[in-house]
C-alpha cells in the first residue's frame, strides 16, 4: 500500500537547433552567403552551392576546396512570471563547420562531382545549476553531421541539375533533473546519450532565364535520425534506485524537409542581389517519444507532443565589388517560429527572429580566397509550456562570427 | 608589444562575445499596493505552525507557509516574524508526544521490507511541553497552534500544550496574544479541526463544531468574533478556508476495497461468510472490507464504495491478524458514507461563513478547498508532477494531513494570488521546486 509509485514523466524535447536556428537555414554553411542573410539557392558564388543548391555546382567555374568555421555565442536568460526570478544559459561556444570539395571531371565540362560535410545541426545549451526549469531541462547537446556526395550537371548553358545523397550521423545528450530528493538534499538526475543515423538527399535546379536573372528550386529531404542504443543514466536516492534502473533507450528525431525558391540579380557588374524563400517541413516534428528498455511504475515509456508546424524564412542579401579583390556583404532574414503557443520549452526558446549579417571576401590571386561573416540576431518569446507549465519570456542573443577559406585550382 | 595588444583584443572581442551580448530583462516592478505588512500575524492551526511528519520541529517550523509569506513580505516592508522556535537540536514533539516520522524501510509482520514512515524515537521531546518561550523569543508573529479548533481561538487560559509553550500568560488566549502584538497585516487559516478532530477518531469520539452558538461555542460567532478583533484597527488581511477531509492523503490512501485476495482464500471466506448474516461473497482481486458496523445482526458488514479507511489502521492487523476479512475493522479506523456527509457538510457550511466574512470585511480570500482538490487531481508544476499520494505526491507529509515545505510554498503562493488581487499588490511567487517533498533516504 505504501509502495513508491512516482511516476516519472520523461519529457525531454529533443531538439534544438544550434540556438540560432529556425529551420535549416541558418547558413552557416557557407560564409559568402551568410554574409548576404543566408540566400545562395539562386547566386553560385562557390563550393558552398552543394549545400544551398546541387543544381548550381556545375555553374561553379574550376575546382575548389572551401572549408567553413563558425563560433557561435548565444545566450538566452528566461524571466519566471510568477516567481520574477531570472536564470540564465552558460552554454559553451558552439562551432558548426562546413567543409567541401568541388572537382571538374577531365573528360566532360558539364559535370562535377562534389563532397559535402556540414553540421545543419549542432548545439549545446546549458542553463544554470538549480535553474526554475531544472526538471524540465539543465542541459541539451547535439550535433548532427551531413556528409553529402553529390553529382551536378550543366544540361544547357542555362540550366544546371544536381543531386546529392546524405548520410546523417549525430549524437545527442540529454541532462535533467529529477524531482526526488535524498537525505543531504540532493534532487535526482537523469542523462541519456545516445548516438543517431539518418538517410535522405538533396536536389536542385538552377535556370538562368535572361541575362543577369537567375532561378534556383531545391528540396533537402527529411532525416530521421534514429537513436537505437542510447543509454540513460539516473542519479536517484538509494532506496529509489529500483525504481529508475539504468538502460537502454530508443528515439528517433525528424530533421525536416526543406523545399527552397532562390532569385538573383546581378544589378550591376559590381553588385548581386539575392532572395531565398525557404519552406520548412517542421510538421514531421509532431511527437517526441521515449521508448526505455527497463520499464517501472517511475520510469514510463513516454510520448510527448510537439505539434510543430510548417514555416516560411525569407533571406535577402547583396554584395558589392569594392575592388577586383574585396568584396562587401549585407543581409537580412526574416524567419517564422515553427514552435506553436504553448509548446516553447528551455531548449528551443524560439520565436520569430529577424536575422541581420555582414560579411567580407577577399581574394588573393588565383587560388586564395577568404570570406568572413557576422550574424546578429535577438529573440524573445513569452508563453507557458502546456506540458511543463514553465511559464515566462525568453529572451535571446545570438553572435555568430564566421570564416572561410578557400582554395581554387 | 605588438602581440600583447593583439593578444588583448583577442581577448577583449572574445569577452564581449561572450559576455556583453547577453539578454537583458527588465525586472517586473514589486508593490505592495494597499497593504502594509510591517506587523504579519498568523493565525492558524498545525499547517500553520508548521507541523509536519506528525510533529512541531524546527526545521518543519522554519517552512510553514506563513513563514514562507514572511519571507516573501521582507520585499514589501514586511518586520521581523517571531515564530516560537523549538530548539534546532530537539527532535520535536507531535500530538501524542510522538517524535517525528522520516521515511524508512520497515518490516511488516510477514517479514516484508518496505519503504514508509518510521518514528525517529520511540516518543517525542517532552521537555518542549514544559517549557514556556514567550519571555525568551515573543511576543509572537506566527500563532498557528497545532489541533487548536475556530472555536478555541478566544479560550483565555487555554490549556492545548503547543499554546501552553508560547502563551504570553496563563490567562491569555491565541486571539488576545495576536492582536497585543499590533498586526497591520493577519492571515487566518482556521477551523479544519472543529471537523478534523471528529474524522480522525472515526467518528466515534469528538464532536463536530456547531455552527451556531456563541463565541468558543459556535463556528459562526467564533469567526466574526476573531476578524472584528483582527481588524479592529484597520489591519488588511487574508481568510482562507478549509479542504475536504477527502483531499487528505490520510482518508484516501487506503481504498475500502483494498481486500486482496487469492481465489482459495476468497472461496474460504466466502463459504465461512455463507453461515452467517449478511452473507459476503468474496472473489478473487480485490474486495471490500468487512467492518463493524453495529447497526447489521451480527455487528459487521462489507465496506462500500465512498467510504474510507483511515491511514492509522494497523497494517500488521490487517495483513497477519485478518482485519479486514475475519475480524471487522473497528468502527473507529472507517468512516461510513452517512459520517462522511456529517463532516462534508459541515467543512462547506464552515467555508460558507468563512467566505461570507471575508467578503463582508473586504478581506482577501484564499480557497483552499479548491487547492487541495487540485492536488488530489494532480499538476505539473514547472516540470514537477505533483498530487495527493501519500509520500510520493510530494505535497504531503508523512502523517498524510500536513504538507510539506514544498506544499507549503505552493500553499502560500495561492495566498500571495489571493493578496494581490484584492490588495493590487504585485508581490512575486515562490519557486516552490527550491523547497522540498518528501526525503527519501
Amino acid at each position: 500500500m505504501f509502495q513508491i509509485k512516482y511516476v516519472f514523466i520523461f519529457s525531454f524535447f529533443f531538439i534544438s537547433l544550434l540556438i540560432n536556428a529556425q529551420g535549416f537555414q541558418v547558413n552557416l554553411q557557407g560564409q559568402a552567403q551568410q554574409g548576404m542573410g543566408g540566400a545562395g539557392i539562386a547566386y553560385a558564388q562557390d563550393a558552398a552551392s552543394l549545400f544551398f543548391n546541387p543544381g548550381s555546382s556545375s555553374f561553379v567555374k574550376g575546382n575548389s576546396i572551401n572549408i567553413n568555421a563558425n563560433a557561435g555565442f548565444a545566450n538566452s536568460k528566461f524571466l519566471d512570471k510568477n516567481t520574477h526570478i531570472i536564470s540564465e544559459t552558460k552554454s559553451p561556444t558552439s562551432t558548426p563547420f562546413a567543409a567541401y570539395g568541388l572537382f571538374q571531371l577531365k573528360d566532360s565540362a558539364n559535370l562535377k562531382l562534389g563532397l559535402a560535410v556540414y553540421t545543419p545541426f549542432g548545439s549545446t545549451v546549458q542553463w544554470q545549476d538549480n535553474w526554475t526549469g531544472r526538471f524540465a531541462i539543465t542541459k541539451l547537446q547535439l550535433l548532427a553531421i551531413y556528409i553529402q556526395p553529390t553529382v551536378s550537371y550543366k544540361l544547357t548553358k542555362k540550366i544546371g541539375i544536381g543531386a546529392g545523397f546524405i548520410f546523417a550521423t549525430g549524437k545527442v545528450n540529454l541532462q535533467k533533473d529529477i524531482p526526488v530528493i535524498d537525505v543531504n538534499g540532493n534532487y535526482g538526475h537523469a542523462e541519456l546519450e545516445g548516438k543517431a543515423n539518418g538517410y535522405g538527399y538533396n536536389l536542385g535546379i538552377y535556370y538562368n532565364p535572361i541575362p543577369k536573372f537567375f532561378i534556383g528550386l531545391t528540396y533537402r529531404s527529411q532525416v530521421n535520425m534514429n537513436v537505437k542504443n542510447g543509454e540513460a543514466k539516473f542519479t536517484v536516492p538509494s532506496s529509489l534506485s529500483v525504481n529508475f534502473p539504468d538502460g537502454k533507450f530508443t528515439s528517433s528525431l525528424p530533421l525536416p524537409s526543406v523545399t527552397s525558391l532562390g532569385f538573383a540579380y546581378k544589378l550591376t557588374l559590381k553588385t548581386t542581389l539575392a532572395l531565398d524563400i525557404n519552406y520548412t517541413g517542421w510538421k514531421a516534428y509532431d511527437t517526441l517519444a521515449f521508448d526505455y528498455e527497463n520499464n517501472t511504475t517511475s520510469l514510463i515509456d513516454t510520448k510527448s507532443a510537439r505539434n510543430y508546424k510548417n514555416t516560411f524564412a525569407f533571406r535577402f542579401g547583396g554584395d558589392y565589388k569594392i575592388s577586383e579583390q574585396l568584396i562587401a556583404r549585407l543581409g537580412i532574414a526574416f524567419a517564422l517560429s515553427p514552435v506553436p503557443d504553448g509548446y516553447v520549452t528551455p531548449e528551443t526558446p524560439d520565436a520569430n527572429r529577424i536575422n541581420y549579417t555582414a560579411g567580407l571576401g577577399y581574394n588573393f590571386k588565383k587560388h586564395f580566397a577568404i570570406n568572413a561573416s557576422f550574424l546578429f540576431t535577438t529573440f524573445k518569446r513569452e508563453g507557458t509550456n502546456i506540458e511543463t507549465n514553465l511559464s515566462g519570456t525568453y529572451k535571446t542573443n545570438v553572435v555568430i562570427p564566421g570564416l572561410s577559406i578557400i582554395y581554387k585550382f | 608589444m605588438k602581440k600583447i595588444i593583439l593578444n588583448s583584443f583577442i581577448l577583449t572581442a572574445f569577452f564581449l562575445l561572450t559576455n556583453a551580448c547577453k539578454p537583458n530583462f527588465k525586472t517586473p516592478d514589486v508593490d505592495k499596493g494597499e497593504i502594509d505588512v510591517t506587523t504579519f500575524v498568523s493565525i492558524g492551526d498545525g499547517i500553520t505552525a508548521g507541523y509536519a511528519n506528525g510533529a512541531l520541529y524546527y526545521n518543519a517550523q522554519n517552512y510553514s507557509y506563513a513563514k514562507l509569506l514572511a519571507n516573501q513580505f521582507e520585499q514589501i516592508g514586511g518586520g521581523d516574524f517571531k515564530i516560537p522556535y523549538i530548539s534546532s537540536s530537539s527532535i520535536g514533539i507531535g500530538n501524542a508526544n510522538n517524535a517525528p516520522s522520516i521515511l524508512g524501510n520497515r518490516t511488516d509482520c510477514q517479514g516484508t521490507i518496505s519503504l514508509g514512515p518510521i518514528k525517529i524515537a520511540t516518543q517525542g521531546d517532552l521537555s518542549i511541553f514544559t517549557s514556556n518561550v514567550y519571555s525568551t523569543q515573543g511576543s509572537f508573529n506566527n500563532m498557528g497552534v497545532a489541533d487548536v479548533k475556530a472555536i478555541d481561538i478566544a479560550t483565555n487560559g487555554f490549556t492545548n500544550p503547543f499554546y501552553v509553550r508560547m502563551s504570553s500568560s496563563i490567562s491569555s488566549s491565541i486571539l488576545s496574544d495576536a492582536i497585543a502584538k499590533k498586526p497591520t497585516f493577519f492571515t487566518m487559516m482556521i477551523g479544519l479541526n472543529d471537523v478534523l478532530k471528529y474524522a480522525l477518531k472515526g467518528a466515534t469520539s469528538e464532536s463536530i463544531t456547531p455552527i451556531s452558538g456563541p463565541v468558543g461555542i459556535g463556528f459562526d460567532a467564533s469567526i466574526e468574533n476573531a476578524l472584528n478583533n483582527l481588524t479592529i484597527n484597520g489591519a488588511k488581511g487574508v481568510v482562507a478556508n478549509i479542504p475536504s477531509i477527502k483531499s487528505l492523503p490520510y482518508f484516501n490512501t487506503i481504498t475500502y476495497n483494498a481486500l486482496k485476495l487469492s481465489d482459495s482464500t476468497a472461496k474460504s471466506l466466502t463459504s465461512f461468510y455463507s453461515l452467517l448474516n449478511p452473507v459476503i461473497p468474496f472473489h478473487e482481486g480485490n474486495n471490500g472490507f468487512v467492518i463493524e458496523d453495529v447497526s447489521m445482526p451480527l455487528g459487521y458488514r462489507q465496506s462500500v464504495d465512498g467510504e474510507l479507511i483511515l491511514l492509522s489502521i494497523p497494517l500488521d492487523s490487517v495483513k497477519c491478524y485478518k482485519w479486514g476479512s475475519l475480524v471487522p475493522i473497528p468502527n473507529r479506523y472507517v468512516l461510513t458514507i452517512s459520517e462522511i456527509e456529517l463532516i462534508e457538510n459541515a467543512i462547506s457550511n464552515y467555508n460558507s461563513i468563512l467566505k461570507n466574512y471575508a467578503t463582508s470585511k473586504n478581506l482577501a480570500f484564499v480557497d483552499v478547498h479548491s487547492f487541495f482538490s487540485s492536488i488530489k487531481t494532480g499538476f505539473v508544476y514547472n516540470g514537477v508532477t505533483l498530487n495527493a499520494s501519500f509520500v510520493s505526491g510530494g505535497v504531503f507529509s508523512l502523517d498524510g494531513l500536513t504538507i510539506t515545505p514544498r506544499g507549503n510554498a505552493l500553499l502560500a503562493n495561492e495566498f500571495i494570488k489571493a493578496i494581490n488581487i484584492t490588495y493590487k499588490s504585485t508581490l512575486p511567487q515562490i519557486e516552490a521546486t527550491k523547497y522540498s517533498g518528501i526525503i527519501f533516504p
